[in-house]
């Protein structure tokens, strides 16, 4: 947390107190920090954000550490001090040999990346459309993604969750051949369509920012239509195209009500990581400081997601996603 | 056409070339809205037509056609199988009311408390200086941190006898003995939470909108010798203002749907019930209702379009007042 601006402030403190004698300097030395200041408020400025931003970081990180600090402790430990009073990184292990955690983890995985290459894929078509092309029915199609967002996930729940138990028949006209609750097709479908408008906004502003010139040179060089959208727009919109796909990610990986309520609670019937952390409780014991740590793995892939891509996430979002 | 997939793709793609940029459109819309149809309008237009029919209590059935009695027993409170009351213990108020209520402080508080925290974080990732991107990394982590885990850290941070906040918030007078059984605490709770991982979201769409600001302005401001709070004043804000309002716009509906974290912090339903908490309630409670469910479902998305209809009305004026519109 350095700023540029406070070497310059350093050095001028330093030039400061080699004029007056000792006794001024201490007498007035908050007074020469108030001159100071008014006469740069750039550097009062400066100050100000690294202090806010010490408070406003410490705000954000103490639960993750919290969840560090109750791994930490031994199990049933009450009263948890604020600081470790051991390190012991066995639990991490522990974790894994308590309850087959690596395939809960697997399962939320393959959730958020079947569902974000499925809603790039397809959303990509859409985008296109949207974008690059003139249509009929265009307004009210895009206005009827819109209003999709409008309903609580729960409204969608009630009736594909008597669809997927084959109580009643899909679109009114057929009954699903096999009961899908509990299977993965279970969470992919409904999260792909619910995650689905966003992608098409984000996409389609990017792919309609990209000049004609360029989709037309492809094709002139004998591209197929279908090419172009592959080999040229979604190229070169490249960050628009990770933003989509990372929000996705994030919502899927991150999501609780679908994937909570439409899976079964063991890893083998594909139990999100939501089921993997409530598996530390049973009867009789809860062992909190394997929930804190499972929750703590959990975090990882996503963390390393952030890390890799927070410049694609907002560079993304600056560049397009919000001009609709 | 004849033969091998490489044939058939070539007849696609001539077949495509030749269609109407029109016809062309619909093709590629086709995937998409298909997908849509099963899994989002299908349902959407199902749970509307289950909302007027009569709930059958066992074999996961509907009843009759009954059209608006489930609003009218939802809106006056006669619904006899409806969860038994869950904050007012002497019943007195309408079990409806208390949801609705509970939904819109919490969105109220919550995005509030998004906004100011998520424009500080905004301000703090848009300044330049060394180190900047670890901090915006930790200022996003939040943001993509589940939400049974966001659960489980606040139920750690506050669990009775275990949570490290729990006893000075119980000295101070502010927290009962049981904060996630307590309706005022868990609340508290819950919302904090819920600022505490969306902050970070509002400060990535505020962040945007700061870097979409021209910078020429903030030029011409130094040469006129604005002062840093005129800056803000009449270059920042009134630019960034319709950003601001769309990201409202998002975490308003994110909040007036608020589920997953009042389960995920073991707070639960009957505790802070909000209205997607009555849809589970009416579904996997002590009897499956399921008209009455979609008519809660409903009535929620009704809430969630009365917001937006204000929110655009806040955007359209902006946009007014720039001379966009």
């Amino acid at each position: 947390m350095s700023i540029d601006a406070r070497n310059h402030d350093d050095a001028e403190t330093f030039d400061g107190s080699g004029d007056g004698t000792g006794d001024e300097e201490n007498k007035s030395r908050i007074a020469r920090w108030a001159d100071d200041w008014i006469q740069n408020p750039e550097k009062a400025y400066a100050v100000m954000l690294v202090f806010l931003g010490g408070v406003l970081l410490t705000t954000s990180l103490f639960p993750l550490y919290w969840l560090f600090n109750v791994s930490m402790a031994p199990p049933g430990q009450t009263d948890i001090p604020l600081l470790p009073t051991t390190i012991d990184l066995s639990v991490f292990i522990q974790v894994f040999q308590q309850v087959p955690f690596a395939r809960f983890m697997f399962n939320s995985l393959f959730y958020a990346f079947t569902v974000t290459v499925f809603v790039l894929l397809v959303g990509s078509l859409a985008g296109y459309a949207f974008g690059r092309l003139e249509f009929r029915g265009k307004t009210p199609l895009l206005f009827s993604l819109l209003v999709l967002s409008f309903f609580p996930p729960a409204t969608l729940f009630i009736p594909l969750f008597r669809a997927f138990n084959q109580q009643v028949p899909m679109l009114g006209l057929f009954t699903l051949p096999v009961e899908i609750y509990g299977t993965p097709g279970a969470v992919v479908t409904p999260l792909s369509a619910f995650t689905m408008p966003l992608a098409i906004f984000i996409l389609t502003t990017f792919y309609g920012q990209i000049p004609d010139g360029l989709e037309d040179a492809a094709r002139v060089e004998g591209t197929t239509r279908l090419g172009a959208l592959f080999r040229v727009i979604m190229p070169l919109s490249a960050p628009g195209v990770a933003t989509a796909g990372i929000l996705t990610f994030i919502t899927v990986y991150t999501e609780f009500f679908f994937s909570f309520l439409m899976t079964g609670n063991s890893a083998a019937e594909w139990a999100p990581v939501v089921d993997g952390v409530i598996a530390f409780q049973t009867q009789y014991t809860v062992r909190y400081d394997l929930q804190a740590a499972a929750s703590l793995i959990a975090i990882v892939p996503v963390a390393i997601l952030v890390v890799v891509a927070q410049d694609k996430i907002i560079s993304g979002l600056t560049q397009g996603a919000l001009k609709e | 056409m004849s033969g091998g997939s490489d044939g058939v793709l070539t007849g696609l793609a001539t077949w495509t070339e030749n269609l109407s940029e029109q016809a062309y459109a619909y093709l590629l819309l086709v995937p998409a809205f298909l997908v849509l149809l099963l899994f989002a309008f299908w349902p959407l237009a199902s749970a509307i037509r289950m909302s007027f029919f009569a709930d059958v209590l066992t074999g996961g059935q509907l009843g009759e056609f009954s059209g608006i009695t489930n609003y009218v027993q939802l809106l006056t409170n006669t619904n006899a199988l409806a969860p038994a009351a869950f904050v007012d213990p002497s019943f007195q108020t309408p079990i409806l009311e208390q949801a609705l209520f509970m939904t819109i402080l919490f969105a109220v508080l919550s995005v509030t408390g998004e906004t100011l925290l998520g424009f500080l974080y905004a301000m703090l990732m848009k300044a330049e200086y060394k180190g900047r991107r670890l901090v915006r990394l930790l200022i996003i982590l939040p943001w993509a941190i589940p939400i049974v885990i966001q659960g489980m850290i606040f139920f750690l941070l506050f669990r009775p006898g275990y949570g490290l906040l729990t006893e000075p918030l119980q000295q101070l007078g502010i927290f009962s003995n049981l904060p996630l059984n307590t309706t005022f605490d868990s609340f508290v709770i819950v919302t904090v939470a819920d600022i505490w991982k969306t902050s970070a979201f509002m400060a990535l769409l505020i962040l945007a909108g700061l870097e979409s600001v021209n910078q020429d302005l903030y030029e011409v401001a130094d040469v006129m010798g604005a002062s840093r709070w005129q800056r803000f004043r009449y270059i920042t804000f009134p630019l960034v203002f319709p950003v601001l309002m769309v990201a409202m716009l998002f975490r308003t509906m994110g909040a007036l749907r608020v589920y997953g974290i009042i389960e995920s912090t073991t707070v639960g339903c009957s505790t802070v019930p909000s209205m997607t908490c009555l849809v589970t309630q009416f579904m996997f409670g002590s009897a499956t209702l399921y008209g009455s469910a979609a008519a809660v479902s409903v009535l929620i998305a009704i809430v969630v379009g009365l917001f937006i209809m204000v929110y655009l009305g806040f955007i359209r004026r902006s946009n007014q007042s720039l001379g966009l519109a």
